[in-house]
């Protein structure tokens, strides 16, 4: 990106903002259609935007497996869309499709734009990559890896991983840091699947899935729909809450190819590419941001991300995860919610709505003043969850170590 | 070509073009990459151009099927039916003596195979490791279809050794 590309992403700073957010619980046995669930959330976050339905005239989605398409939801809300898009290519979508909702309403095609996720991502497909998923024909792309038993994501990571313990000497026991501190996170959280905290030695002694990942170093899958709601700067001063502004977004940045196995060094991750276009448009660096959402497929990922977008120097961070700098209480806690570790599998949309959430001063945690915004900061797990004095988010999505993804927002 | 292994449909047909001339290679014994013809760069997985110089022309290039393992794992809970009573097994990703550290520092040549023992078994845990030497084999499926596998060859490593801790 050249300095006048990154003064050209600068002019779009707080121009846009998230005013709504909203999800259905979190389980393995949803007991209804995805389309059932996305009309929930939308409607919840709609809601949760006071903002009237009649201004929401776009819609995105990540529409993976069992999805239900845009229209039919809008259609079920009484809502007309201008434009809709419906898109594949995994877990960056989130901060992607928040950035083209904020180009849909700059170039005037759209008032407010809502982008959800629906999923019965445990009771119906699983990424796992059981089932419906391990029975389809290999053919074309697929002939360079499926044939030798790697088809699920973490089988198609976990060589970049290993690759991390060798070139750095990243170990096991450092990156359990981030599953441990995802479940203290998430006992604070009502929401959440896996409200229990556990430890490093429960960790490492789960049992192995793909080397080198435990069982308890990979994500959930649950049934579940999210939503949230961009509009103007303008329109959200209308609406229910203070508005979280976004400060700047890069969706789905690419490395040079996506078989990312095949090409270039494996520890190297999409955001090395995002990095300075988001930090650069939103004039601010990695010291400035409070929390962050660092996609937690595996812990490893998280660790990759914080690690490649400079919270620490490339190749410690094992070092960081591991520092108490990501835990509630700590220079600045990570999936503050539980993540997709504890809390529930949303392809990265939880962790931007627990981030507007933060910002707003409104964690939904076990304050008893918590929908008032009064909070103890008592971050022993069971209670507190809102972190003090939060002003700058930062979330950073992962589809693969090629594709990647990030926002910034601020109060 | 078609095939089933392991619980799975290998669908290789005539109009795919970029993966049937090297399945072609394979059922011959021999592994073929290919040859941008702008550049002379080798690529891997067959893809239509050059992601280095764009140019759209390309030869089938035999390789020596000598190469270094660059990473790994171990799958030891098979997602794929087909593998459960193969695991725990190795997926290895194979850095071949061709174009080592070209066109930048980090680039090498890759595939993503198993690694394999003489009996078409997956190699044992204990001996897969970051940096072991590796040669081509050609596991055969059917009559017209053999799957590029890699078996550890033998020749002494370039330098140490590492293995996953644990």
């Amino acid at each position: 990106m050249s300095p006048a590309d990154i003064h050209a992403a600068s002019r779009m700073r707080d121009r846009y903002a998230i005013v709504g957010v909203g999800e259905t619980a979190y389980s393995r046995a949803s007991g209804r259609s995805t389309r059932a669930l996305g009309v929930e959330a939308v409607r919840a976050a709609i809601l949760d935007a006071g903002l009237d339905p009649g201004d929401i005239d776009g819609m995105l989605s990540y529409h993976s497996n069992d999805s239900t398409p845009s229209p039919a939801i809008a259609a079920d809300l009484g809502l007309r869309l201008n434009t809709y898009a419906d898109v594949i290519g995994g877990g960056s979508s989130t901060e992607g499709l928040i950035t083209y909702a904020t180009g849909l309403i700059e170039v005037g095609l759209c008032r407010g734009v809502v982008v959800f996720r629906a999923m019965n991502g445990y009771s119906e497909v699983r990424i796992g990559g059981t089932g419906a998923r391990a029975a389809t024909p290999v053919r074309g792309l697929e002939l360079a890896d499926r044939p030798y038993g790697m088809l699920s994501a973490g089988q198609r990571f976990a060589p970049a991983f290993m690759r991390h313990m060798y070139e750095y000497g990243t170990t096991s026991a450092q990156v359990a840091h981030v599953k441990v501190a995802h479940s203290k996170h998430a006992a604070s959280n009502p929401k959440a699947l896996l409200k229990t905290p556990v430890t490093i030695e429960e960790v490492l002694a789960s049992r192995w899935v793909v080397k080198p990942l435990h069982l308890l170093d990979c994500c959930l899958e649950t049934d579940n729909a999210t939503a949230l709601v961009v509009t103007s700067a303008a329109r959200a001063r209308d609406g229910r809450h203070r508005p979280v502004y976004v400060m700047a977004a890069a969706g789905r940045v690419n490395k040079a190819r996506p078989d990312f196995l095949y090409q270039g060094r494996l520890t190297t991750v999409a955001g090395a590419h995002a990095r300075d276009l988001v930090f650069g448009a939103a004039g601010i660096g990695p010291e400035d941001v409070d929390l962050t959402g660092a996609y937690d497929a595996f812990t490893f990922t998280a660790m990759l991300q914080l690690e490649e977008y400079g919270f620490c120097p490339k190749g410690q961070g094992g070092a960081y995860v591991a520092s108490g700098a990501i835990e509630l209480g700590g220079r600045r806690p990570n999936n503050t919610s539980g993540g997709h570790l504890c809390e529930g599998y949303t392809h990265g949309m939880s962790m931007v709505i627990e981030n507007v959430r933060q910002l707003r001063g409104l964690a939904d945690d076990y304050c008893p003043g918590a929908a008032e915004g009064i909070h103890t900061h008592d971050h022993r797990p069971g209670r507190c969850r809102q972190v003090k004095d939060a002003r700058i988010a930062m979330n950073m999505g992962w589809a693969t170590p090629a594709t990647g993804s990030a926002l910034i927002l601020r109060r | 070509m078609r095939v089933e292994y392991r619980g799975m449909a290998l669908i290789v047909p005539e109009t795919d073009s970029e993966w049937h001339g090297y399945f072609d290679a394979a059922r011959g014994g021999r592994l073929v990459v290919r040859r941008c013809g702008g550049c002379g760069l080798l690529r891997y997985p067959p893809g239509v151009g050059c992601p280095w110089c764009r140019s759209l022309e390309w030869t089938w290039q035999p390789v020596s099927g000598r190469g270094t393992i660059h990473s790994y794992e171990i799958v030891v809970q098979a997602i794929q039916p087909g593998f459960r009573d193969w695991a725990p097994y190795p997926v290895v990703v194979v850095e071949l003596d061709e174009q080592r550290g070209r066109p930048a520092p980090d680039d090498g040549l890759r595939l993503v195979t198993n690694l394999v023992t003489a009996d078409w078994a997956p190699e044992r845990e204990e001996s897969v490791a970051i940096g072991a030497r590796v040669e081509v084999c050609f596991q055969p499926l059917a009559a017209d279809f053999a799957l590029p596998q890699f078996r550890l060859s033998g020749e002494p490593p370039g330098g140490p050794l590492w293995r996953f801790p644990g």
